[in-house]
């Protein structure tokens, strides 16, 4: 408790620095304030939008977004991972693609995106789910792959197959690296969103970037900037994290 | 009555540019109720015997009969009790005891209840809600029997269990082995490479021959029960064994 306490003291001083010289530089006018605004205009631009309700309708539209492409990820990245580490067939030919895919970034995706879904909810959220499914798929596999092969034997003495097999053990087994994988998905995936927000959309976080540019309101710009940055601390730390302690602490890894 | 036959098994592998004859025409009978000991030189295929027999494997030729028939694959009548015990570290030691019965469709009461009684028999009470990282070798090996008692298997086939036990450890254990046989009645395939192991559980002693392996000689051990390794009387049964067992250990050094 001791050493965590001194640890924020340091985090919290860091930042207060960091805000201090950030109110100083703008404030010596080297740049004029459109291109440079100071930490209290940003601080002001986040209370409007936040005060006409922009900002939290902003983040609901993305987070929403981020959650159906992510859930997809997850779920299409799991199966597609299972198979691949379980059917050899299945890696030489479709896991050789999905490495190659994992390399485009997903604003890559944009383009077909907007000439299969158009300019809608459903482009977005596919060009989340593409981005992330890759890396859940390759963390799968791995893990599925690196299961103690005695594990699956004893299942499979003790009756274990098919479905259950998968259920009750590979995923669970695997489950270590494939929190890796969600993590990796979940990062890909709010870059995701948020890039196709920002060069086709209506509505969420890449879109309010979009307006600030357009209204060369670079204070709003940075304030978003922030936004998006607290949200994936925050998912980060409250939702991953946690996971990961959890199965950590249950396998005796930490 | 025969509760265990093996006839005329073989299997080779395929080690990279040769072939590896591990086994070389096994016939075994195991009557019901028997403790049979198998040993022999190290590499002499008594491993994969097991997992054959086990139905986790396939031999080239031959057949696995229980009580007078035919069996292929692993079936709930034979279960294996693994080297390192592979228990499952995303489970509780309960939850790990309950597994087979889970995947059977047991109701989750009757699960408890069987559960809680084959702890209770291995002394394992107080650490049914622990995970198995929190456990001693000496204690997963007895979760790893409970987990198989559970099943209520015919024949139990363990697979060196007491290997990566500390002498201490394995000394209780080797007493607790003999009066759970008493107490259950199970037919049991032991593999180890320890003769006088073998000579202090078995009443029968297997020995298997070097690569590719076969049977070289039956021995019946006729002692008195509880055995300790340090019993006199099981002196000349070791140096019976043992007598036939060099010359086999021999050969693969060659």
């Amino acid at each position: 408790m001791n050493i965590l306490s001194k640890m924020t003291g340091k985090k919290i001083a860091f930042y207060i620095i960091f805000v201090a010289v950030w109110q100083l530089v703008a404030s010596v006018d080297i740049w004029p304030n459109t291109i440079f605004p100071s930490p209290f205009e940003v601080a002001e631009d986040l209370v409007y939008s936040a005060a006409d309700g922009s900002l939290f309708f902003g983040i609901g539209t993305s987070m929403w977004r981020l959650v159906v492409g992510l859930a997809i990820a997850i779920l299409g990245g799991m199966i597609l991972g299972i198979f691949m580490a379980r059917v050899e067939v299945v890696n030489q030919t479709i896991g050789s693609l999905v490495l190659g895919l994992q390399s485009i970034p997903s604003v890559a995706w944009v383009p077909l995106a907007i000439v299969w879904f158009g300019l809608t909810d459903a482009g977005i959220i596919f060009v989340t789910a593409v981005g992330a499914i890759f890396a859940v798929t390759i963390n799968t596999y791995s893990g599925v792959k690196n299961i103690d092969p005695n594990y699956i034997a004893a299942a499979r003495n003790m009756g274990a197959k098919g479905g259950q097999l998968i259920t009750e053990v590979l995923i669970p087994a695997a489950f270590p690296y494939m929190i890796s994988g969600f993590k990796q998905g979940w990062a890909f995936a709010w870059r995701g969103v948020i890039g196709a927000e920002l060069l086709f959309s209506f509505l969420g976080l890449g879109f309010l970037l979009n307006v600030g540019r357009q209204l060369s309101d670079v204070s709003l710009v940075i304030a978003i900037m922030l936004v998006v940055m607290g949200i994936g601390i925050l998912i980060d730390g409250f939702v991953f994290k946690r996971i990961e302690n959890n199965v950590m602490s249950r396998w005796g890894l930490r | 009555m025969v509760k265990f036959e093996a006839r005329n098994i073989t299997k080779n592998y395929q080690h990279e540019k040769y072939q590896v004859e591990a086994l070389g025409g096994i016939n075994l009978k195991v009557n019901e109720g028997d403790f049979v000991c198998i040993v022999g030189p190290s590499g002499c295929g008594k491993s994969t015997f097991l997992r054959i027999a086990a139905g986790l494997e396939n031999p080239d030729e031959g057949q696995i009969l229980f009580a007078g028939k035919q069996v292929t694959g692993t079936g709930p009548e034979r279960i294996m009790v693994f080297q390192e015990g592979a228990l499952f570290p995303w489970l509780k030691v309960s939850d790990n005891v309950e597994f087979g019965l889970k995947i059977a469709g047991v109701p989750k009461e009757k699960r408890s209840e069987i559960s809680s009684r084959y702890l209770d028999m291995m002394q394992l009470t107080k650490f049914a809600d622990s995970y198995t990282y929190q456990l001693s070798t000496g204690m997963k090996q007895r979760v790893a029997i409970a987990r198989a008692l559970a099943m209520d298997p015919d024949v139990l086939l363990m697979d060196e269990p007491f290997a990566a036990l500390d002498a201490q450890t394995r000394d209780l254990l080797l007493v607790e082995m003999q009066l759970i046989w008493e107490k259950t009645k199970k037919t049991i395939l032991f593999v180890t490479h320890n003769v006088a192991e073998a000579v202090v559980l078995g009443n029968k002693v297997v020995l298997f021959s070097n690569r590719p392996g076969v049977v070289k000689k039956e021995f019946s051990i006729d002692a008195s029960r509880p055995r300790l390794l340090e019993d006199e009387s099981l002196l000349k049964f070791q140096q019976q064994i043992l007598a036939e067992l060099r010359p086999e250990v021999r050969k693969t050094s060659r």
